[in-house]
C-alpha cells in the first residue's frame, strides 16, 4: 500500500525536478527579454504620459496623445505609413508568392539561384541598398533618368527623391525589394512541403492546375502566408531607415512615417515622452492590425 | 480563451517589435562640410615644462570629439594627448570618436543614460544652444580670463559672444574658426567669359550673379547650381545665399527673434524661386550638400554653395578644374559670411576632479604656445587666438589658407546660437521645398518663423 502511495508522490516531485530545470533554462533569456523588451515597453507606456523632454518630466496626462491627434505632420505620417502598409503588403506576398510557387519545382541549383538572387537586398545592409538607389534615382546622373530620356519617355530629368509626387512610391519600391527575399524563401519551403500524394489524387479526380493551387497548396501553405502576412505588416509599418537614409522625410513631409517621425521628435528635438507616445499609438495600432490578419487567416482553416 | 491567448500574444509581439524597432538607427544626418576633411595637420610639439600646480590634476576623462579635421584621427588625438600627458601624466584621456551621422543621438542617449563624457568638442550651437541651455554643460566662464577674452575678441568679437550663454555662462571654449563660402569652378567660368561679373577680392553684386548664370546657360552649361533642400547637411550654405542677396538678417542681434520672413528675406527667397523657374539655378529636394559636392566636382555644376578651407583641401586633389572660392552675391556686394566656430565644453558630471582634469587638458590644447597652433592646423582652419598670428605661414597650405583668411572680414553674426536651432534647421530645408514646390514665398517664410518661434519659446521654457 505504502508502495503504491509512493509513485505519485515521486512523479510530483519530478514534475516538480523538471519544472524548475525548465524556468532555470529559461532564465537567461527571461533576464534579457525582461530588461531589454518589457522593462523598456513599460517605461515608454509610462514616459508617454509625461512631458519628459532634456530638462523636464512632469506629468500631462493624456496631453501626448492629444497633441499627438493636432499635430498635422503626424496626421501625414499616420497617412504615408498606412498608405506604405497597404500597397506593400499584398504587392509582397502576391509577388512572393508568385515567384515561390514558379521556382520551388525547379532544379535545386536553379531554385538556389532565384532565392539567393531575391535574398540578396536582405543579407545587403540597408545603408549599400539605399546608396544604390540614390545613386540609381538622382536626377543628373541616375540610371532612371539616363534611360528614361534616353529613350524619349521622359522630357525633362525628374528628381525622384525630391518629388512630392514620385517620392513616397521610390521608398515604397525600394522597400518591396528589400522585402520580398525572406517570404520567397519560406514560400518556396512551404510549398515544397506539401503532401505530394494530396495534388496527385487531386488531379486525377481531374482538378486544373488552379484548383489544385486554391483548394490542395493554398490551405496547405496558410500559415506561411499568416506568418508573412503579419511580419511584412509590422515591417512596413515600422519603415524608417529608408526614410531617414534618402529623404528624411522631405519632400515636404511627403515621405514621413510615424516610426522616422518618433526618431525625429525624441532625438533631434528630444521630446521623449511625445515620441513614446506615438510609438505606443503605433504599437496598438499594429497589433490590431496584426489581430485582425491572425483572425482572418484562422477563419480561412 | 485560445484565440483570446493568440490575441494578446499577437499584441505582446507587435508590442516589443515596435519597441525594439527604434533601436537600429542608421542615419545620415549631415553637418556643414566643414569637418569634411582637414588640411594637412602639424605634430604637436613638445609641450612646456609643468608647472607646480599642474601636478595636483590627475584623474581619469573621457574626451568625445566630432570629427572637426584631424580630430577624428586617432592618431592625430593620440598624438595630442601624449603631448598633454607629458605635462600631465596622471590623467588619463580616453577617446572616442563621433561622427556627424549620429553623434548627436549618441550623445542624446549618454545624457539620458547619465554616461556622457567629461570632454566634448564641437561648436557653440549644441554645446551652448543647446546641451548648455538645458543644464548639462558646466560653466567654464574661469577659463575665460582677461588674456584669453582680449586674445580671443581681438580676433572676433562673435567668437566670444557665441562661446556664452544668454546668463552670461560659458559653455565653450573655442580653439578654431572658419569662413563659409561658395565656390565656382573656374574653368567654366572662364569658358563663358563670367569671371568678369566676380570682383577682385572674390565678392559679386547679384546684378552680376545673375548675368554669370545666364552666360554659364548661354555657354552651354545645363545645371550652374543646385539649391540643395534634401536635409540639413550644408544648410549653412543655402542660409547663406538666401540671406545674403537682399542682405537680409536671420535673427536679430540677441538671437531671440527669427527674421527671415521680412522684406529683404523674402525678395531674397523669391529671388531663388524666380532663377529656378527660369532656369538659370536647380533646385533640388533630392540632395544634400555632400550630394552637390560632388556633382560640383564631377563638373556637372559649375558653382557648389557648401564650401570652405577644408572642402578646398579635399577636393583640389579630386578635381580636374580649379576650383575657385568666392563669396556669396549680395545686393551691395558686401557679404555676411556664415562663420563656424569649433570648441571644447565640459559635461557637467559632478565629480570636481574630472572637472578640473578637463579644464586643463582644454587650455592646454586651445591655449598652449606649442600645441595651441599644432591643434588649431590639425583642424584645418583658423585660431581664434589672435596671438598664435599665421599658423600656415612657410607651410604648403599657406596659399591656399591665404584665400580663406581673406573671407574673415565678412564674418558676420553667428546666430546658430538661437535657442531652438536644431528644429530651424529641419523647418528651414522643409522651407526652401515648399517655395521650390510653388508654395507663397510669405506665407512659408512665415510658416518657418512661426516654428522658430514655437522652438525657442519650448526650449526657454525647458
Amino acid at each position: 500500500m505504502s508502495k503504491i502511495n509512493n509513485v505519485p508522490a515521486r512523479s510530483k516531485a519530478l514534475v516538480r525536478r523538471e519544472t524548475r530545470s525548465a524556468y532555470l533554462f529559461l532564465l537567461p533569456a527571461l533576464v534579457f527579454f525582461i530588461g531589454f523588451v518589457i522593462i523598456p515597453m513599460v517605461l515608454c507606456l509610462v514616459t508617454s504620459f509625461f512631458n519628459y523632454t532634456m530638462g523636464d518630466f512632469t506629468f500631462i496626462g493624456f496631453g501626448n496623445y492629444i497633441k499627438m491627434f493636432q499635430d498635422e505632420i503626424f496626421r501625414i505620417a499616420l497617412k504615408n505609413t498606412i498608405l506604405i502598409v497597404v500597397v506593400a503588403v499584398p504587392t509582397v506576398t502576391a509577388f512572393s508568392l508568385w515567384v515561390g510557387a514558379s521556382i520551388y519545382k525547379m532544379h535545386a541549383v536553379t531554385r538556389s539561384f532565384f532565392r539567393c538572387i531575391f535574398y540578396l537586398p536582405v543579407v545587403t545592409g540597408s545603408v549599400a541598398v539605399s546608396v544604390v538607389w540614390k545613386w540609381m534615382f538622382n536626377k543628373y546622373t541616375g540610371l532612371f533618368n539616363t534611360v528614361l530620356m534616353g529613350t524619349g519617355i521622359l522630357d525633362e530629368k525628374i528628381s525622384w527623391l525630391g518629388d512630392e509626387r514620385f517620392a513616397l512610391w521610390c521608398i515604397i519600391i525600394i522597400l518591396f525589394t528589400t522585402s520580398i527575399g525572406q517570404p520567397i524563401v519560406l514560400y518556396v519551403a512551404a510549398l515544397g512541403n506539401v503532401d505530394p500524394s494530396q495534388i496527385e489524387a487531386a488531379e486525377v479526380d481531374g482538378a486544373t492546375k488552379l484548383q489544385t493551387f486554391w483548394k490542395i497548396k493554398w490551405p496547405s501553405i496558410m500559415p506561411t502566408t499568416l506568418y508573412i502576412v503579419i511580419i511584412t505588416t509590422i515591417n512596413s509599418f515600422q519603415c524608417y531607415a529608408l526614410i531617414q537614409l534618402l529623404t528624411s522625410g522631405g519632400p515636404n513631409h511627403s515621405t514621413e512615417t510615424i516610426m522616422y517621425y518618433i526618431y525625429y521628435q525624441a532625438f533631434k528635438l528630444n521630446q521623449y515622452g511625445y515620441g513614446n507616445a506615438m510609438g505606443i499609438f503605433l504599437a496598438i495600432i499594429i497589433a490590431i492590425f496584426s489581430a485582425i490578419q491572425l483572425k482572418a487567416g484562422q477563419s480561412n482553416d | 480563451m485560445k484565440k483570446l491567448l493568440a490575441l494578446l500574444l499577437v499584441g505582446a509581439m507587435t508590442l516589443s517589435l515596435v519597441a525594439c524597432g527604434g533601436s537600429s538607427k542608421e542615419t545620415t544626418t549631415e553637418e556643414p562640410a566643414a569637418a569634411e576633411e582637414p588640411a594637412a595637420a602639424e605634430e604637436p610639439a613638445a609641450a612646456e615644462e609643468p608647472a607646480a600646480a599642474e601636478e595636483a590634476i590627475a584623474g581619469d576623462i573621457t574626451l568625445w570629439t566630432y570629427p572637426v579635421g584631424k580630430f577624428g584621427d586617432s592618431a592625430t588625438v593620440d598624438g595630442i594627448v601624449a603631448a598633454f600627458n607629458e605635462v600631465y601624466p596622471d590623467v588619463n584621456v580616453t577617446v572616442e570618436y563621433l561622427d556627424y551621422q549620429s553623434g548627436d543621438d549618441q550623445v542624446t542617449a549618454a545624457i539620458e543614460a547619465g554616461t556622457t563624457p567629461d570632454l566634448v568638442l564641437e561648436g557653440p550651437e549644441r554645446l551652448v544652444a543647446n546641451w548648455g541651455a538645458k543644464g548639462k554643460m558646466v560653466d567654464i566662464s574661469d577659463l575665460w580670463d582677461a588674456d584669453a577674452t582680449a586674445d580671443i575678441t581681438a580676433n572676433s568679437a562673435a567668437v566670444e559672444s557665441a562661446c556664452k550663454s544668454p546668463d552670461g555662462a560659458y559653455y565653450e571654449y573655442p580653439l578654431c574658426m572658419t569662413t563659409h563660402t561658395m565656390a565656382i569652378n573656374k574653368e567654366l567660368f572662364e569658358a563663358a567669359d563670367a569671371m568678369q561679373y566676380i570682383n577682385e577680392d572674390r565678392t559679386w553684386t547679384v546684378e552680376n550673379f545673375e548675368k554669370a548664370l545666364q552666360a554659364l546657360k548661354d555657354s552651354g552649361v545645363e545645371t550652374t547650381g543646385v539649391v540643395y533642400c534634401g536635409g540639413q547637411g550644408g544648410d549653412q550654405g543655402t542660409r547663406a545665399l538666401a540671406m545674403n542677396l537682399y542682405n537680409a538678417k536671420w535673427t536679430d542681434a540677441a538671437h531671440t527673434t527669427w527674421t527671415m520672413n521680412s522684406a529683404e528675406g523674402v525678395k531674397g527667397l523669391q529671388q531663388l524661386v524666380d532663377w529656378v523657374d527660369a532656369g538659370l539655378l536647380s533646385a533640388d529636394a533630392g540632395i544634400v550638400a555632400s550630394d552637390e559636392l560632388q556633382l560640383f566636382a564631377n563638373k556637372t555644376t559649375a558653382m557648389s554653395f557648401c564650401w570652405n578651407a577644408a572642402n578646398q583641401a579635399t577636393y583640389a586633389a579630386q578635381v580636374d578644374f580649379t576650383p575657385y572660392p568666392v563669396a556669396f552675391p549680395s545686393e551691395d556686394g558686401v557679404p555676411e559670411l556664415c562663420g563656424g566656430i569649433w570648441g571644447f565644453g565640459i559635461f557637467d558630471n559632478g565629480d570636481a576632479a574630472k572637472i578640473a582634469a578637463a579644464k586643463a587638458f582644454i587650455k592646454f590644447v586651445c591655449d598652449d604656445p606649442v600645441q595651441g597652433p599644432a591643434s588649431v592646423a590639425a583642424t584645418g582652419f583658423f585660431p581664434v587666438r589672435a596671438s598664435f598670428g599665421n599658423i600656415y605661414a612657410g607651410t604648403e597650405d599657406e596659399e591656399r589658407m591665404t584665400v580663406f583668411a581673406g573671407f574673415a572680414q565678412w564674418l558676420g553674426d553667428y546666430y546658430n546660437v538661437t535657442l531652438g536651432w536644431a528644429e530651424q534647421r529641419t523647418a528651414w530645408w522643409n522651407l526652401l521645398q515648399q517655395i521650390f514646390n510653388g508654395d507663397d514665398v510669405q506665407t512659408a517664410a512665415d510658416a518657418y518663423v512661426e516654428t522658430c518661434k514655437a522652438a525657442t519659446e519650448a526650449a526657454s521654457a525647458n
